[in-house]
């Protein structure tokens, strides 16, 4: 029994690092109802600020703790001015891509400046340690905890009692009240921001001291881990935000102790879930929040799409169609496999979040069991592998759609939150599904595809059967957007309090799109599969549902067209760059932020 | 099983006579262009370190190769994309280098998914994918161009289970493995191994690379009483376990595997590694002259840098690369044949390295038992700790 009160101490402790970030987070979602992707970015440059200032220079502790929480501070306030604050009266959806593009550059500059690998932090602290249960806990704990609590605790009295703490909870509650009221709303969002960077900064160099490890690649963990946190606590919710933290770590901590290690983030995710169905606003979402953001639509951005002549779609897909009887090589062939497979998961993002307005980022979800689906069913049943993709699709349409579904009554921000959830208890279920899934191992020796007995083979020939198969969907999803079924969804999107006044069952059409979108979607995964020969757990990932998401943007969202055009963009741009090494993936941090800042509404425009 | 595709085989001639003109051009040149090799691996994302570890490795090899004369008079050169280890990316990077008549051989990807999605591809169109990091037991299942200089688990766990059951005398283990495909296979041939040797297994647990915090997993460790931890880890999250091992006052001996072997996990563990035990393949005070050149090679290169693991396997793929063209010449089939005729390529690894042409792996990996005494890895001298 004694081990359960390590294990409670343990979660505390692990809770207490969360917080840290969660806190951040939580701040500023308070004020700009923005979730900052970028937020473990800041806490990367703290971490590696942190390591120039204790290994290279000497300092003392406290020092640190000043030149990193100054340094990130002056980091936070130029992002929010060159970064945020001219999508202000953009459409929703900007500010929150901008900091995933801002998080891109970010950890690619990092990336450039300290090269890759793992470096130490040693802690200046004293090792001495103090046995508590069946464990110890040293100074750094303490400071760690204390530095979380402390901070909550003066954020609080500091937004309760002082004239800028007013100033900021006023533009949080109404913005255009405030301003009217004469509150400098700029000077609002700068102070949120530097002080958020700050306590991110100060995160990153001490849990970097507390594992005595700082790497480039720890920054999208710990945003993951600090949205998990505050959004359980409550977003925009501070002493919330340390609470879910805590509170999380608890969940992981019992849940290795009872399952295992390997299902540990599983429970993370599934308590979020849990909490989104649950209690939408968090744990401890005050009544007098500010008032809920739209079910839908949030981030549609109100545009006319640019209409394409029908003459000029057929010209560019009869010149895609003849592309291989021509003298180009097998290297533009597969990228524009490439193109096409992400053309479909594109298709498929694009209805459910363009058309429908649910903002998904968790769709590379619907690829994997599309593609475990067709795998299994083609190794161990002997399906003919054309059957076998389209029961990929049909898995994907039926499971994605009975796993989404406990989001459709979420609104705005949190259906993105949740459907990133469920993409990663999607992941973690493969890696522990072992009788099924094959676990680590990966599932190889996949069949080639195959149509009618006749092995697809060269890239040629798979190059036809995937721009076919994402033709004919195309031709399907633009038909139903034609038709009442089409406008219907619409109408959902952008009122769904309307729609549900004209009687439309919101439940049902959110389902019928996501069934046609788990298709799509599944299809593709299938696709992959038999194409690659091998996959596991990995093959699909978080990656894929923001650069899913991101294509779908650039096209235009609910733009079929676009969703196409943004695939061959976002698949080329990387490759065009790709004798920029190192640096590509900072070129198309900061070509997503161009486009974001000047056509928000995607090439093609919104349908 | 007929290719549903004709108009490719009039493409595929027609690039083969584009490639043939390509080829009678580079013929002239002949002495002046560099044999060319291929590199599909990550230099950005998760996996970034490694890429860059395998570029100081290749160099280091490329300009040992150069001041030898090179490959018959001709330099040694390689073209390195950036995969990510991303599947999608090493495809379209596997088309590329099979349609670059220039290139003779293809090195890498990193991660298994990244590798084996490319095999079809490199298998089809006859161009060698040498991947010399891909212990997945079915990397050389892709075919007959599938080679690995890999350390085949199969080979390196049962000397790891003998250094900490019989060497050690450990009874009771604890294995926490990263739960990967690398990991989940080590640990399974580590098990079975250890059990062979009488050993009983108390728990296992595997962990996702991303983890950072242990000490719950280390109270279930503890739990079991095992008299032993083994470590199926790279260096970084190794040394996170040992030191948050003896944060929670676990005081076992420690046995790792191989991958942790690099100074890295020193600086990162600090005296939480001490008397850590580590079955490595390579060792810089082993007294070999194949080591000792690569690691004072290494250091004048890179300012005095010790190398780690990771460098020595892209150091050794390198010089199996070009001891291999040196046969095969500039014809890839000619290179592949050249794999079934290299006999004793001088490796840090191997000693000497020979490919079994059953398994396409090299077999009989050098085992060297080491310690951590005082922050510096030493052989361990027989005295338990």
């Amino acid at each position: 029994m004694s081990s359960w009160l390590d294990y409670t101490i343990n979660g505390l402790i692990v809770g207490n690092v969360y917080a840290l970030v969660a806190v951040g987070l939580a701040l500023i979602f308070g004020v700009s109802r923005l979730i900052n992707f970028a937020q473990g970015s800041i806490y990367l440059v703290g971490a590696y600020i942190g390591w120039v200032a204790v290994v290279q220079l000497h300092m003392p502790l406290p020092l640190t703790i000043i030149v990193v929480a100054v340094a990130a501070a002056i980091v936070g306030l130029i992002i929010e001015r060159f970064g945020l604050r001219p999508l202000q009266n953009s459409v929703r959806i900007a500010p929150l891509l901008a900091t995933i593009g801002i998080s891109f550059v970010l950890d690619q500059l990092v990336m450039l400046t300290f090269s890759p690998n793992p470096r130490a932090l040693p802690s200046q602290l004293p090792d001495v340690r103090f046995q508590v249960g069946g464990g110890t806990i040293g100074p750094l704990d303490l400071l760690i905890a204390g530095v979380g609590l402390t901070s909550a605790i003066l954020l609080f009295v500091f937004l309760r009692y002082s004239k800028l703490g007013w100033a900021i909870r006023a533009t949080a509650q109404d913005r255009d009240a405030a301003m009217q009221m004469g509150v400098d709303v700029n000077r609002v969002n700068q102070a949120v921001f530097g002080i958020a960077a700050a306590l991110g900064g100060v995160s990153g160099l001490l849990v970097g001291m507390y594992y005595n490890q700082i790497d480039t690649a720890m920054s999208l963990q710990a945003t993951l881990k600090g949205v998990v946190a505050e959004v359980v606590g409550g977003a925009g919710n501070v002493p919330g935000a340390v609470i879910g933290s805590l509170l999380l770590g608890l969940v992981e901590s019992y849940g290795v102790a009872v399952f295992g290690t390997s299902y540990r983030n599983l429970f993370a995710f599934l308590l979020l879930v849990l909490v989104l169905v649950l209690r939408p606003n968090g744990l401890f979402a005050s009544a007098r929040q500010a008032p809920p953001e739209p079910m839908t639509g949030t981030f549609i951005a109100p545009s006319r799409p640019v209409r394409i002549p029908r003459w000029a779609l057929l010209a560019a897909a009869a010149a895609f169609a003849i592309l291989p009887l021509l003298p180009v090589s097998f290297y533009v062939l597969q990228t524009l496999i490439n193109a096409w497979l992400l053309g479909m998961l594109a298709l498929s993002l694009t209805l459910v979040a363009g058309t429908i307005g649910q903002v998904s980022l968790g769709h590379a979800a619907l690829l994997a069991i599309g593609a475990y689906t067709s795998a299994l069913l083609s190794l161990s049943f002997a399906v003919p592998v054309g059957l076998a993709v389209i029961g990929g699709g049909l898995m994907s349409a039926a499971l994605g759609t009975l796993l989404i579904s406990p989001s459709f009554r979420l609104r705005g921000h949190y259906v993105s939150i949740a459907t990133l959830a469920i993409g990663e208890i999607v992941s973690l279920v493969i890696l522990n599904w072992e009788s099924v899934t094959r676990g680590p191992i990966g599932i190889s020796g996949i069949p080639p595809l195959s149509l009618f007995g006749y092995e697809l083979i060269g890239p040629s020939s798979i190059y036809w059967f995937s721009f076919g198969v994402m033709v004919v969907l195309a031709l399907l999803q633009g038909r139903l957007l034609g038709s009442h079924l089409g406008r219907s969804f619409r109408a959902i999107r952008d009122d769904d309090i309307a729609a549900r006044a004209y009687g439309l069952s919101l439940n049902r059409y959110k389902s019928l799109a996501f069934i046609f979108g788990g298709f799509a979607a599944g299809v593709s995964g299938g696709i992959a599969a038999h194409l690659y020969s091998y996959i596991n757990h990995e093959t699909f990932n978080t990656q894929q549902s923001i650069l899913a998401l991101t294509v779908v943007i650039l096209g235009g969202l609910g733009n079929v067209v676009g969703a196409i055009v943004g695939s061959v963009a976002l698949v080329g741009i990387p490759e065009m760059f790709r004798i920029a090494a190192e640096y590509r993936i900072l070129i198309y941090g900061i070509v997503l932020l161009l486009l974001v800042r000047f056509r928000p509404q995607g090439l093609l425009g919104t349908m | 099983m007929s290719n549903i595709d004709r108009r490719t085989l009039v493409k595929g001639s027609l690039a083969a006579m584009m490639a043939g003109a390509a080829f009678s051009r580079g013929a002239l040149a002949d002495t002046s262009e560099p044999i060319l090799l291929g590199v599909s691996g990550p230099l950005t994302g998760p996996n970034a370190q490694y890429g860059t570890q395998w570029k100081q490795g290749f160099d280091l090899a490329l300009d040992e190769i150069l001041a030898a004369g090179g490959i018959n008079g001709r330099k040694l050169a390689y073209n390195f994309e950036d995969s990510q280890s991303d599947p999608r990316q090493s495809v379209a990077i596997a088309q590329k280098f099979v349609s670059d008549p220039r290139i003779v051989m293809e090195l890498g990807d990193f991660s298994s998914p990244a590798s084996m999605a490319a095999s079809p591809i490199y298998q089809r169109a006859g161009l060698v994918q040498f991947g010399f990091t891909n212990s997945h037991p079915d990397f050389t299942k892709g075919g007959d161009f599938m080679w690995s200089t890999s350390v085949s688990q199969a080979d390196e766990q049962p000397l790891l289970a003998a250094y900490a059951v019989k060497r050690l005398g450990l009874k009771k283990l604890a294995v926490l493995h990263l739960n990967t495909d690398w990991g989940r296979t080590s640990r399974d041939y580590f098990v079975k191994a250890a059990k062979e040797y009488g050993a009983e297994i108390a728990v296992t647990e595997g962990y996702i690379a991303e983890e950072r915090d242990f000490r719950s997993t280390l109270v279930r460790v503890r739990d079991s009483s095992p008299d032993g931890l083994i470590l199926i880890s790279y260096y970084s999250d190794g040394a996170l376990i040992a030191r948050q091992a003896r944060q929670v006052g676990l005081k076992q001996v420690i046995c790792a595997a191989s991958s942790v072997y690099s100074p890295k996990f020193l600086e990162l563990g600090g005296d939480a590694v001490e008397d850590v035990h580590v079955g490595t393949r390579y060792f810089p005070e082993d007294p070999r002259p194949e080591v000792q050149k690569f690691i004072a090679g290494f250091k004048k290169k890179y300012n005095g840098i010790e190398p780690d693991a990771f460098n020595a396997y892209a150091y050794d793929a390198m010089n199996m690369a070009a001891a291999v063209v040196k046969i095969g010449g500039t014809d890839r089939r000619a290179v592949r044949d050249a794999f079934t005729k290299v006999k004793d390529v001088s490796s840090v690894i191997f000693g000497t390295a020979t490919f079994d042409v059953e398994s396409r792996r090299v077999k009989g990996a050098m085992n060297a038992e080491l310690v951590v005494r005082k922050g510096q890895f030493a052989l361990w001298d027989g005295k338990p700790t």
